[in-house]
């Protein structure tokens, strides 16, 4: 067995194994390396479904495995808030008591920046407010930094936080819909692998732009057929108000990259019903314009178990784009569209004119357990970013 | 039909006369010549027009002077190659087919370019309409002669020959894919394989007598409802020494998809006749090996059969008992062409122990969801493979995509009462698709590398394209043939 995914599954089945009454549990991996018995370790706390436990793990060289479990821990409780925050119910979990929760990340030393519907507006952040303004819950857009030691531009995650998706006037059938409060899953999993970063002391700057919005039906939604000025100047046409999250986005990335003039920006969303027919519950798609990126970030995915597969982004997808009114439509009509590439399409439009390495995960599929486990938040793409930057961000002479 | 000529060239009399530039282009030879005799209309109506000779760019100067009619300029982009050479001769046919005759200036350039001209027009020149029985004179193509003029006639008439094969090949599978489904049934489709015979491939056709003593109680199942009679159709070209292993392509030819039982919305049902366009490519690829006579020994399987709903159709919830013994649950009888392919898949493994296996199936509508039109989904059990046929489609523009396989998917399609079933849900749909057929491929006497096309997507074009009129692609004919023609031969 591997250091990685194995073991981890060899300790969330242990723990799965348990009475559920059980209060106390000793992990023995006394014939262990220090590195499998942190991944032994790590599957047991990310497979506990139930809080109050205490794990105590037996290892003949703990100080060889302290500094190890100490950054697996790290992860750990990125993992947590970003489940707890795609758990939250959406009547709970607005965009406004998203940004608290984020707020209080501040005493991790992350500077968070809440900007409201007044900033936004005087901004021109076209985009989010069109699919916010049906909503009695107004929109934020989330800034969080991480300063880091390496003096280099910051490498961003970006991310669609739509904290409930009725679809707006594009209705979404009834059934199915409560699980639509964990279309913030890729806002969640950016805000956990901050965390994750924080509380291991990375050295590598970091940022994350997270569009928070709930996508509601109202008198005064935005409609198909409607044209926005987004962020970046762009018009759009509207055509389904359910495939909001490239708009939210559009607008994130744009300002993502004129703020921070990123080595890197990789988005997170749980964004179309066609990545989870193409690709299901078990791979994320990636779509990108940077191989290296790519390649690094599949690898990450790969030793972590958040496991992604690319797709293209083709001519014609772009093409299928063309809109008679505005600089691009939204999406393209009708059943059956390859909507994944078309969305990874539209959200290249918003790079700007010098785009910076870009990779986009759509992990519609994802922000649920896959079946077969126990029902409930993934917490997918926490680990996958952090590993991301220890992969790639963190070596200060890198290039 | 249109001749193609290869000449000295001498500038025409009269018709169309093409000019191939290239990006950064001076007139020169026959397009400066033609200049000239024009009084200079040539370069001046290029200037005027903004033509820069980028590729898919094309001009059209109408009565230039001289005698010609037309002349017509195509881009060839910044650098020639076979592939723009390809795309500028496909780009110039719709532009001279009306005009008797045309000659294309390729004296500047050389053999191969001149043959990927030509080659290039011929593909688009494809026309289907044997079914239009009142088509105005004037609405037809007059193309009756299309010279290429070029410096070493012989030698670009000889590096065409290899690709009027190819087109031959993929003509045939477009006729094909073409026909509508009253016409080509499983019979006379197989019936259609014997013109490969003149091209000396054995043809051996299967019935369903063949068939159920075989055992082929998958391919069976599916053919049960219809009226017409399923077929398995095995060719056989022998390019090579004896001995020497063959490749095998097999195509999944539902000649048409009415879903039976589980049967489909009437809106676009119509298209459902193309779903024999996995074996429509295979039968045109064998046509197009045997034509050129590809140093190869290969052989081609296609399971034919019809799919409709009636008293006689198989149901959900049916179990069948497939040629390699395995049992499927039907769940769906949609799902059908895994059911097809799994028998001639296990037939052509245990036969002819292939150096590889390659299928093409118009096999999910989620391979569309997941790449549009543009790449044809791919699954392989062989990076070397899967590498050789990215490259092949790269070269031949019939591109492919890599999808992922692996147990997690495999898991999706287990059965609780047979060895598995036959659909794993909407969820990574064209993945399960290609695990199941995997299990007709893996086992434990040993790796076969293999790759199975979905080219759902693919097969059909809505709109023209350089290479392509709209309608049947004969996607994969093209790919393939490179394929062999790169790492199979010799």
């Amino acid at each position: 067995m591997a250091p990685g995914p194995d073991w981890e599954q060899a300790g969330a089945a242990g723990l799965g194994a348990l009475p559920a009454d059980e209060t106390r549990a000793v992990l023995d991996a006394t014939a262990l390396a220090p590195a499998e018995a942190v991944a032994f370790a790590t599957g047991a706390v990310l497979g506990a479904t139930r809080a109050g436990l205490r794990l105590e793990l037996l290892h003949p060289a703990p100080e060889a495995v302290a500094p190890l479990w100490h950054d697996a821990w790290a992860v750990a409780q990125g993992v947590a808030l970003a489940r707890g925050l795609v758990a939250a119910p959406g009547n709970v979990l607005t965009p406004k008591e998203f940004g608290h929760r984020l707020k209080a990340l501040e005493r991790h030393g992350i500077a968070v920046q809440l900007l409201g519907r007044k900033r936004l507006r005087q901004a021109g952040f076209g985009g989010l407010l069109a699919v916010g303004q049906g909503s009695a819950n107004p929109p934020r857009l989330a800034v969080l930094r991480w300063a880091g030691r390496i003096a280099a531009p910051p490498v961003v995650f970006v991310a669609k936080g739509i904290t409930f998706d009725t679809g707006g006037l594009s209705l979404k059938p009834a059934a199915g819909m409560e699980q639509m409060r964990a279309d913030m899953a890729g806002a969640a999993a950016c805000a956990g692998a901050m965390l994750a970063l924080a509380l291991r002391d990375s050295p590598a700057p970091a940022a994350a732009v997270l569009a928070l919005a709930e996508n509601a039906i109202g008198a005064a939604a935005y409609r198909p057929g409607d044209v926005v000025t987004t962020l970046s100047g762009r018009t759009v046409e509207i055509i389904d108000t359910d495939a909001e999250g490239r708009l939210v986005l559009a607008d994130a990335l744009n300002y993502a990259v004129r703020a921070f003039r990123p080595e890197a920006v990789v988005d997170l969303a749980t964004l179309t019903g066609a990545a989870i027919t193409a690709l299901g519950h078990h791979r994320a798609a990636l779509f990108g314009n940077d191989a290296p990126l790519g390649a690094t970030l599949c690898a990450a995915g790969e030793a972590v178990g958040e496991r992604l597969w690319p797709l293209p982004i083709g001519a014609a997808h772009r093409e299928d784009l063309r809109s008679g009114i505005a600089d691009l439509r939204q999406c393209a009509a009708g059943p059956g569209q390859p909507d994944a590439c078309h969305a990874a399409a539209f959200l290249r439009e918003f790079l700007g004119d010098t785009p910076p390495a870009w990779a986009h995960v759509d992990m519609a599929g994802q922000a649920g357990n896959p079946p077969g486990l126990p029902e409930g938040p993934s917490g997918f793409g926490v680990r996958l970013l952090e590993r991301l930057v220890a992969l790639r961000f963190e070596d200060a002479h890198r290039r | 039909m249109t001749d193609i000529l290869f000449v000295k060239a001498a500038l025409p009399r009269a018709g169309a006369l093409v000019l191939p530039l290239a990006e950064g282009f001076t007139l020169s030879g026959l397009a400066q010549e033609a200049d000239a005799a024009c009084g200079g209309a040539v370069s001046r109506g290029l200037e005027a027009a903004g033509f820069k000779g980028r590729k898919g760019q094309s001009c059209t100067l109408w009565a230039p002077g001289g005698h010609l009619s037309r002349i017509v300029a195509v881009g060839l982009g910044p650098k020639p190659d076979a592939e723009s050479a390809q795309q500028a001769g496909g780009a110039a046919l719709p532009l001279i087919a009306s005009e008797p005759e045309a000659v294309i200036a390729a004296e500047g350039l050389n053999a191969a370019l001149t043959a990927a001209l030509a080659f290039g027009a011929r593909l688009r020149g494809y026309r289907f309409d044997k079914y239009r029985t009142r088509e105005k004179p004037e609405d037809k193509p007059k193309l009756l002669r299309l010279s290429l003029a070029s410096a070493e006639p012989a030698e670009a008439k000889a590096a065409f020959q290899p690709l009027s094969a190819l087109a031959d090949g993929v003509f045939l599978s477009r006729d094909l894919v073409s026909e509508p489904p009253n016409i080509l049934h499983p019979e006379e489709m197989a019936e259609r394989c014997k013109v490969l015979e003149k091209l000396g491939v054995t043809v051996e056709i299967l019935g369903p007598k063949e068939l159920r003593k075989l055992g082929f109680g998958a391919l069976l199942g599916v053919a049960m409802g219809s009226a017409r009679e399923p077929r398995m159709v095995v060719m056989q070209w022998r390019g090579a020494a004896q001995d020497a292993q063959p490749v095998a392509f097999i195509g999944k030819g539902v000649t048409f998809d009415t879903g039976g039982i589980s049967i489909k919305p009437a809106g676009g049902m119509e298209d459902m006749k193309y779903d024999m366009a996995g074996a429509g490519t295979v039968i045109g690829l064998m046509g197009a090996l045997a034509g050129r006579k590809a140093k190869v020994n290969a052989v081609g399987l296609v399971g034919l059969v019809e799919n409709m709903p009636s008293g006689t159709a198989q149901r959900p919830g049916d179990v069948v008992r497939s040629y390699s013994g395995q049992t499927i649950e039907v769940i769906n009888t949609d799902a059908e062409g895994r059911l097809v392919l799994a028998d001639v898949l296990w037939y052509a493994r245990e036969r002819f122990r292939p150096r590889f296996m390659v299928d093409l199936a118009t096999l999910t509508g989620a391979i569309i969801v997941a790449l549009g039109h543009e790449h044809a989904g791919m699954f392989a059990n062989d990076d070397t493979l899967a590498q050789q046929l990215s490259a092949a489609g790269a070269a031949t523009g019939e591109a492919v995509w890599r999808m992922p396989l692996g147990e997690a998917y495999d898991k999706l399609i287990k059965s609780d009462i047979a060895d598995m079933k036959n659909v794993g849900g909407r969820p990574g749909g064209s993945i399960s698709a290609a695990q199941f057929l995997q299990r007709f491929i893996d086992t434990r006497e040993g790796h076969v590398p293999w790759a199975h096309l979905d080219i759902a997507g693919t097969a059909w074009a809505t709109k023209d394209s350089a290479l392509t009129p709209k309608g049947a692609t004969a996607f994969g004919v093209r790919l393939l043939d490179r394929l062999v023609a790169d790492h199979y031969e010799g």
